[in-house]
């Protein structure tokens, strides 16, 4: 008896543990006989705890992907990180099969990517958020202080104009952040700059959920901000976020999405979305991988190259206010205005 | 002292109690009947991916959440058979649970709706305006308008108030948790007593689970009990295994939450105000203040001999 015990147990174990890793989606390329070369080019992306379902962020990064698998035919497997201790396994699997880029989605992934990029010299990296120096890493930085700076000058004027039925005259936007570290702070800084600039007197409240899977967290967080009187909230916070649209459904307050166009999830809701070119940045570094042309070194994503951008504000918001919104960000491409990247 | 007054913290500590106050109900039953029962963390995860899932598909987010109860109900059948039929060790098998559950719901999650989340028409459960109540102060704004879950909650923890000590079942259920010979030697089942209270726990787990799901949300996301279920665990101890202490100490988790969000930003760090409840769980089981005492037969295998 005891020893069917112990048997159960450890299958059910591991079954567990053979399942959560099971979100890796591995499959061979089209036979196309263009495709022939570019098919042998194996590409491995790896995840956040995020996770692919978190419309935002590493779904663009699997976009990506499958863009280039369709039009170049690479072979391609996805794998999602269940916990941080994840990564460096991850990572070393794809690097240790011959895969010729592993792709690293995420800030967090800074240090794994760092330690496994030494040991397979031969091995392409790509990492995304943050910069990680090496002879076979590619970094892809966003400069998305310049969307957080647009989105933040529409709600700024949105709510000096009460431009939106329900707005309040508290004059007092919010935020909800991930965790508070530079890919989600630059949004943030840009943000304040963008309000700040068309309403100094706007109140802004913050606060970090410190986790990115966790709508209910994101969704409490914004309850909390609701409460205050913020009628328009900008969510950073991955799939924690997700929550915050929700809440601001529930109380017929605004959300603004982040990383992809959001408005889908909530039309009426989501005003408009600051983006981030995580799906181009992919795309892009696969396609230089597979013709060779991929150098080391850190890639800058910005509105001068269409690496960020604002989505299209929803049609209730007054022509006049997307103008001047869209005034903005070709003073920013020239230059004239350049948001900060540190929240005051 | 207007921190203490303002309604909206109120508001979010029923929102953020809610779930841990069905969970460690839940743990209560199959703890009094001497199962330790750590597997709630998997069984709320099961049941708020299975509630997202049968609400989406039949359009009825009732018909979910009774899905999601029988998810819950199906997870503790599957712990029950291993740690009372097959005797194994019950925290081991629990985090095999809670793994199986995670591993179970990720797939499931990518196989159904293949990376691009569960799908956004999925229906959430009915919130209820009862406006008599709003007119109360203080509390009035936080229980005026509520997820029907959340009023189901009054109910519930009356009936296992009732149930446990006041009703033969209940008498029976805590002497296994006691002395399971003793209500052996009387000539009940104690296996079937401990499946009982199990049972309970997977369904009362399973509520909590959809109430993270299809109640305050309409959507499930990879381990989004987030450790709920532990912690709710930690309540139940805390609330010394009976049902008026998990509330409090439920209360009081969802409380410091609740404080630990509003106080983000000011003088007072909210990492320290988050670490309370786990602080004073530890304080509470080590005996330093209000000792708690478990079941004196929890956690213990019991091989039933025949009469």
């Amino acid at each position: 008896m005891k020893s069917a015990a112990f048997a159960l147990t450890a299958s059910v174990l591991m079954a567990g543990t053979f399942l959560a890793g099971c979100g890796a989606a591995s499959s061979a390329p089209p036979s196309s006989p263009t495709a022939s070369k570019a098919s042998s080019y194996k590409v491995g992306l790896v995840t956040d705890t995020g996770g692919l379902n978190d419309h935002g962020f590493n779904h663009l990064a699997y976009l990506g992907l499958m863009q280039a698998k369709k039009e170049f035919g690479v072979t391609t497997s996805v794998v999602q990180s269940q916990t941080a201790s994840d990564y460096v396994p991850y990572l070393t699997n794809y690097a240790q099969q011959g895969y010729n880029l592993v792709i690293a989605v995420g800030f967090l992934m800074q240090q794994a990517v760092q330690q496994v990029s030494k040991e397979f010299p031969h091995t392409k990296f790509m990492i995304i958020d943050d910069q990680v120096n090496g002879p076979n890493v590619t970094s892809s930085l966003f400069e998305t202080q310049q969307c957080g700076y647009l989105v933040g000058e529409l709600s700024g004027l949105v709510q000096k104009e009460h431009a939106l039925p329900n707005i309040n005259n508290d004059n007092t936007l919010g935020v909800v952040g991930g965790m508070s570290i530079p890919p989600v702070n630059t949004y943030i800084a840009g943000f304040y700059a963008g309000v700040h600039a068309v309403d100094p007197s706007a109140k802004i409240l913050l606060k970090y959920t410190n986790d990115f899977n966790n709508p209910n967290n994101g969704q409490i967080y914004a309850q909390s901000e609701i409460a205050q009187h913020a009628d328009i909230i900008f969510q950073v916070a991955g799939g924690s976020g997700l929550g915050v649209i929700t809440a601001a459904e529930q109380s017929h307050t605004y959300a603004i999405g982040v990383d992809a166009n959001q408005n889908y999830l909530a039309p009426n809701t989501v005003i408009t979305s600051a983006e981030k070119g995580v799906q181009i940045a992919t795309f892009d570094t696969i396609k230089e991988g597979v013709k060779g042309t991929l150098k080391p070194g850190v890639q800058y994503f910005n509105l001068n190259n269409n690496g960020v951008g604002m989505a299209t504000p929803i049609s209730a918001i007054p022509q006049s206010i997307v103008q001047q919104v869209l005034q903005s960000e070709k003073e920013i491409v020239a230059g004239k205005i350049v948001p900060p990247t540190n929240i005051p | 002292m207007s921190f203490f007054l303002n309604p909206e913290l109120w508001a979010l500590t029923v929102t953020v109690s809610v779930p841990l106050i069905y969970a460690s109900l839940g743990g209560m039953f199959s703890e009094r009947g001497g199962v330790v029962n750590i597997a709630m963390e998997g069984m709320m995860l099961m049941s708020a991916f299975v509630s997202v899932a049968f609400a989406y598909a039949s359009h009825n987010a009732w018909i979910g959440l009774l899905a999601g109860v029988a998810s819950g109900a199906a997870m503790s059948l599957l712990f029950a058979w291993a740690t009372l039929k097959l005797q194994a060790d019950q925290v081991v098998v629990g985090m095999a649970i809670n793994l199986l559950a995670l591993g179970l719901t990720g797939y499931f999650l990518d196989a159904f709706y293949g990376y691009n989340g569960t799908p956004i028409s999925t229906p959430s459960l009915p919130t209820w305006h009862l406006n008599v109540l709003s007119h109360l102060p203080v509390l009035g704004p936080a229980l005026a308008q509520e997820n029907v879950l959340t009023y189901l909650l009054i109910p519930t923890l009356l009936g296992a108030q009732y149930a446990l000590f006041r009703t033969p079942w209940g008498l029976r259920l805590r002497s296994m948790g006691e002395k399971p010979e003793a209500g052996r030697s009387a000539g009940l089942s104690v296996l079937r007593y401990r499946l009982s209270g199990v049972l309970l726990s997977g369904i009362l787990s399973g509520i909590a689970g959809a109430y993270l799901s299809i109640g305050v949300l309409n959507s499930f996301n990879v381990d989004m009990t987030a450790g709920r279920g532990y912690i709710a665990l930690a309540a139940m101890i805390f609330g010394n295994w009976k049902p008026k202490g998990a509330l409090m100490a439920s209360l009081i988790f969802g409380f410091l939450s609740a404080a630990s969000i509003q106080l983000q930003g000011s003088i007072i760090p909210s990492d320290i105000v988050l670490m309370v409840p786990y602080l004073l769980t530890v304080v509470a089981v080590a005996g330093i203040v209000g000792r708690t005492t478990p079941p004196a037969a929890d956690g213990i295998p019991y091989q039933e001999e025949s009469l």
